[in-house]
């Protein structure tokens, strides 16, 4: 499998910043789709064939404006008979079950992450559906069907598009992206505890600032002290074994713009004294080396030398004489 | 008064007077690029073998080779020493102001923060100052003046290439404003010396290979391409080398020069990629060529700022150059004393270290950390959590640090600020003009190239932000262009646009990087002359610029010479020759119309002859041109050599060592004539002969470089003892 992905996606990184636009608008698409029709999805063949038609339909919409285009009129009919590929062309069934599945999972996935988006929530909400959509791709790319049918080539390379794996892979990128996989074991399909125990510490911080926020800011400051530098050392142990992803980034985020900015318990700036008494005499202290080396030090004089010269040619008189 | 009205006056009695620029000193004498072609160096050549003449090319190639792989060693070295060293300070005064902040002190951390500094630059002046005194500065200068034929004494020794790096180290450890380029640029030289010799005559070992390299004209050639290899490897500029070497010293050049030198600046380069890409354990990644590494710009080229940052850079670099020049005269006269030096350095860092702790304690300007982690050391203070103060990021890193976030940070976030901005320029601008010049090993670049940055991205930063990695770029050369500039505008801007060109590898910006060096440079050199100028002049040494004086044609050789002469006759007595010797220390002595020869060479003779007589007459060897080499480059002073009464009566027979054919002219030549004839073949004597081929006088480079264009016209530079 890997070695069919590697392949497939080398093109598209020239391209990424359409394929992402285009990612979106299908995500979109879908998300649509599935709000209106979540159970129709189930079953997607004639599902498929309806937007089939509706392209038909729009085809013959816009072309009978064309006069090129005036033969293809009786192309319409042919475009009909064509509907049925001989039986080698045709995709098994097996693999058109597994696109509906696969659809299906995918606008669930989709839909939570968008419902997910602000404060992040990505990687608590949604591993579960992330899951699903893994597997069932995982499916399509490897495994064998009854009968020796692999989806794979059918499905997912057959065409210059490959929706797909196009579809498949913007989100994977978007779960790489999000740094899920540090806070998620998805073999087990849950949180780590880690993650667990930050949200813990969170949750203590959070009813802590709940509790005081009524009263004197100051107060929160003091009282609040202990459980959030607990959880900004655990934040920072977290930091450097590179267990977090963007959930926790987030919530920690909000946490300090809270206690910084809106409880305003920053370290305010007590030694401006202290600080300027201390840099006034280091700037002091070379004004009294130049002034002491000035007037101490004996200055450095040269001794002139009188070159050998030419005694019949007063060089320096010369100059002296052509100049002024 | 006019110099030379005063010199009349008092003329027969030393005359004392303080140190200034219209000096030259003594202690420099002249390299010898001229091939002595006496006898034995005819001989030499006869007994020479086709096979052999194929050996020295491939053994050149060789040099250049090692040339380049140990160049890019040692800035690898460098490189590695500075990150590992700056990295410790700054952990513990990071670790430090974070414990302080909190429970309250701060002073005690900049305290902490000036004596870690002090202590690093401490150790780098010391042995700077009381080590090798030749190791202080950029060693651009130096190098400058070597490649232009003057001889500074010590300046490609061994010991001055340690101090040099363990200088350098610990001055950009030490929190200077400082680069490391400049240092690189000698210590490619002085590996280049070295390595081509085949010996170290510090380590007092001979490999006894590559004899015939040593000589002036051959090693030369190494130097040029040590330093070439030493630019490539700061900037990761090799083409931009090539041409700095070309420019240095391009009256003694050929093509299949130009390539060895080529090959030593890839190798150089390549060798510091490969070194660091190994150390950041990405081998194979190659990403770093030089020592500053500006990274890809990609940006559109935006023509409105094109003509917006020349001309204030152009006075800035003048304003530049002019505090320092008198800061440089002050340190002449009054800090001269090894431990006054170290203690003004140390004071300096102490002050840097200062300054910046206040502009990060009274900056009110925080962004958050990035995702990526950019900064390297943050510091919070009191900012938001999560945040960090932008100043810091400035001032609380290692210079070229500092310059790498200017142009990598996303914009928006660091530098945002045009008052953190306009505020670090100003302090850097002060910091970097006091710092040059202490007695510590340390380049200009750097802090040039943040200075120019910042002041033109102050102004910009409101304007635009796709234009700002641009416009740095074109800033930063417009400032260097006047630090460095050197001879011609032309040329000097030539080789600093390949660098450019190449350290920040867009091809696209040529032009725009070309137009603001030679607008910056006009600017420049309307007030004041480059940086490295003003030093070489005052350091007093006898450079010999591109061209004579513009208005010096009406000087004719008799008026510039140097007479009378010393003469020996063909077959001269032991005696005469030791005791003229003696007397005089300066000058060198000269056959009578049939030839030259040095007073080195006669000391060689005086050694060896003495030597022979002792033992026998019989058994007497011939004297050969190796004899010479293997006491080049340190010839013994004539008070070593104790010459007998009995010896004193011997004759010694110069004819097969004076070079028969040295060059002459008439004694009315005109002075750009002679200028043009010394400079062009690398000369060290000029005979002036009169209408009889009788010798009248001698022409050298110090009677030539005393004439300057000053304000009141033509003005003659004094000979000092210095």
């Amino acid at each position: 499998m890997s070695f069919g992905r590697c392949f497939l996606k080398l093109p598209y990184f020239t391209n990424m910043f359409i394929v992402q636009v285009g990612a979106l608008l299908i995500a979109l698409t879908y998300y649509t789709n599935a709000q209106t029709s979540v159970v129709a999805v189930n079953t997607t063949i004639p599902g498929s064939e309806q937007s089939a038609s509706g392209l038909r339909q729009l085809a013959v919409a816009v072309v009978p404006q064309s006069s090129v285009f005036h033969p293809s009129l009786r192309s319409q009919f042919s475009l009909n008979l064509l509907s049925a590929f001989p039986e080698d062309l045709e995709v098994s069934n097996y693999c058109v079950e597994l696109l509906a599945i696969f659809g299906q999972r995918y606008s669930t996935y989709v839909n939570c992450l968008v419902s997910a988006a602000r404060p992040v929530k990505v990687c608590q909400n949604c591993y579960g559906t992330y899951g699903n959509l893994m597997e069932i791709y995982k499916n399509i790319s490897d495994q064998m069907g009854p009968g020796n049918v692999s989806c794979r080539d059918s499905l997912l390379r057959s065409d210059r598009l490959m929706l797909v794996f196009l579809l498949y892979s913007n989100l994977e990128d978007i779960w790489t992206a999000s740094e899920c996989n540090r806070c998620v074991s998805l073999r087990h399909y849950s949180l780590t505890n880690d993650t667990l125990y930050f949200m813990e510490t969170l949750n203590q911080s959070l009813s802590c600032f709940e509790k005081y926020q009524k009263g004197n800011h100051s107060e929160l400051c003091t009282e609040c002290k202990a459980t959030y530098r607990g959880l900004n050392e655990l934040y920072s142990r977290m930091e450097k074994n590179h267990t977090l992803c963007i959930d926790i980034e987030d919530s920690m985020n909000m946490t300090r713009i809270l206690w910084s900015k809106d409880f305003n318990c920053s370290f305010p700036r007590a030694e401006t004294v202290p600080v300027i008494a201390v840099s006034s005499f280091m700037l002091f202290l070379p004004i009294i080396f130049y002034l002491s080396s000035f007037l101490h030090s004996e200055q450095k004089k040269r001794k002139l030398i009188h070159p050998k010269r030419a005694k019949s040619n007063p060089s320096f008189i010369n100059i002296q004489d052509k100049f002024s | 008064m006019h110099p030379s009205l005063l010199q009349d006056s008092v003329r027969g009695c030393p005359k004392e007077i303080p140190h200034n620029e219209k000096l030259l000193s003594l202690k420099y004498e002249s390299l010898d690029y001229d091939n002595s072609e006496n006898q034995l160096f005819l001989e030499e050549e006869r007994r020479m073998s086709f096979l052999g003449f194929k050996c020295l090319e491939i053994s050149r190639w060789v040099i250049c080779g090692l040339i380049g792989f140990l160049t890019g060693l040692i800035a690898c070295c460098i490189d590695i020493a500075v990150e590992n060293l700056a990295g410790v300070k700054y952990y513990v005064v990071k670790q430090n102001i974070e414990k302080f902040t909190e429970v309250g002190g701060l002073s005690i951390s900049l305290i902490l923060w000036a004596v870690l500094n002090s202590a690093f630059v401490m150790l780098g002046a010391v042995i700077v100052a009381f080590f090798e005194p030749g190791a202080a500065g950029s060693g651009i200068p130096q190098i400058k003046c070597y490649l232009n034929g003057v001889k500074i004494p010590r300046v490609v020794r061994l010991k001055t290439l340690v101090v040099k790096v363990c200088g350098v180290i610990c001055s950009v450890a030490g929190g200077l404003a400082v680069g490391k380029e400049g240092p690189m640029i000698h210590s490619g030289a002085v590996v280049a010396a070295g390595v081509s010799q085949g010996r170290s005559t510090s380590l007092k070992k001979d490999f006894k290979i590559f004899e015939y390299f040593r000589r002036d004209t051959e090693k030369r050639d190494f130097v040029s391409a040590g330093a070439a290899a030493g630019v490539s490897a700061a900037f990761g500029a090799p083409v931009g080398g090539v041409l700095f070497s070309l420019e240095e010293g391009a009256s003694f050049w050929n093509q299949m020069l130009t390539w060895r030198i080529f090959f030593a600046s890839m190798i150089s380069t390549f060798t510091l990629n490969f070194f660091l890409s190994i150390y950041n354990n990405k081998p194979g990644d190659l990403s770093s060529p030089g020592l500053i590494n500006f990274g890809r710009f990609e940006s559109d080229v935006s023509v409105c700022l094109l003509l917006s940052s020349p001309k204030p850079c152009g006075l800035l670099g003048a304003l530049f150059n002019i505090l320092n020049y008198w800061l440089t005269i002050f340190r002449i006269r009054y800090v001269h004393r090894p431990c006054l030096q170290v203690m003004e350095a140390m004071l300096v860092a102490a002050v840097t270290a200062t300054v910046s702790f206040a502009m990060i304690y009274f900056s009110n300007d925080c962004q958050p950390l990035g995702p990526d982690q950019s900064e390297d050391y943050p510091l919070q203070l009191f900012c938001a959590d999560g945040e960090y103060n932008s100043m810091a990021t400035a001032f609380f890193n290692t210079p070229e640090r500092s310059v790498r976030s200017l142009f990598h940070n996303p914009p928006g976030r660091l530098f945002y600020n045009p008052l953190t901005l306009s505020l670090f320029t100003l302090t850097y601008f002060f910091l970097a003009c006091w710092t040059y010049g202490l007695t510590v090993s340390a380049g200009v670049f750097i802090p040039s190239l943040l200075i120019g940055a910042h002041r033109t991205l102050a102004r910009l930063v409101s304007i635009m932000f796709v234009c700002r990695s641009l416009s740095q770029v074109w800033a930063v050369p417009g400032k260097y262009a006047f630090n460095g500039s050197c001879r011609g505008i032309v040329r000097m801007t030539l080789s600093l646009t390949v660098i450019m060109v190449e350290a920040t590898g867009n091809v696209t910006y040529g032009l725009p990087i070309m137009l603001v060096l030679l607008t910056a440079k006009i600017v420049g050199d309307y007030f004041v002359e480059g940086l490295y100028d003003i030093h070489i002049k005052l350091q007093s040494v006898p450079f010999l610029h591109l061209e004579a004086p513009a208005t010096s044609h009406w000087l004719t050789a008799r008026e510039v010479m140097g007479a009378p002469v010393t003469c020996f006759n063909r077959i001269e007595k032991v005696g005469t020759i030791v005791d003229v010797l003696s007397n005089t220390s300066t000058n060198h002595n000269l056959g009578k119309i049939c030839g030259l020869i040095l007073r080195s060479q006669l000391i060689v003779l005086l050694k060896h002859k003495v030597r022979e007589l002792a033992r026998s007459r019989l058994t007497q060897r011939k004297l050969q041109l190796k004899d010479f080499r293997d006491a080049y480059p340190r010839f013994p002073p004539i008070q070593s050599i104790h010459v007998s009464q009995d010896e004193r009566e011997c004759m010694m027979d110069l004819t097969e060592f004076m070079n028969p054919t040295p060059y002459t002219v008439p004694q009315e030549t005109s002075l750009p004539r002679v200028f043009k004839l010394f400079r062009a073949l690398g000369l060290r004597h000029l005979v002036v002969v009169d209408s009889e081929n009788r010798v009248v006088g001698l022409v050298t480079r110090k009677d030539l470089a005393r004439y300057h264009l000053g304000k009141h016209g033509l003005e003659e530079m004094q000979l000092a003892q210095t």
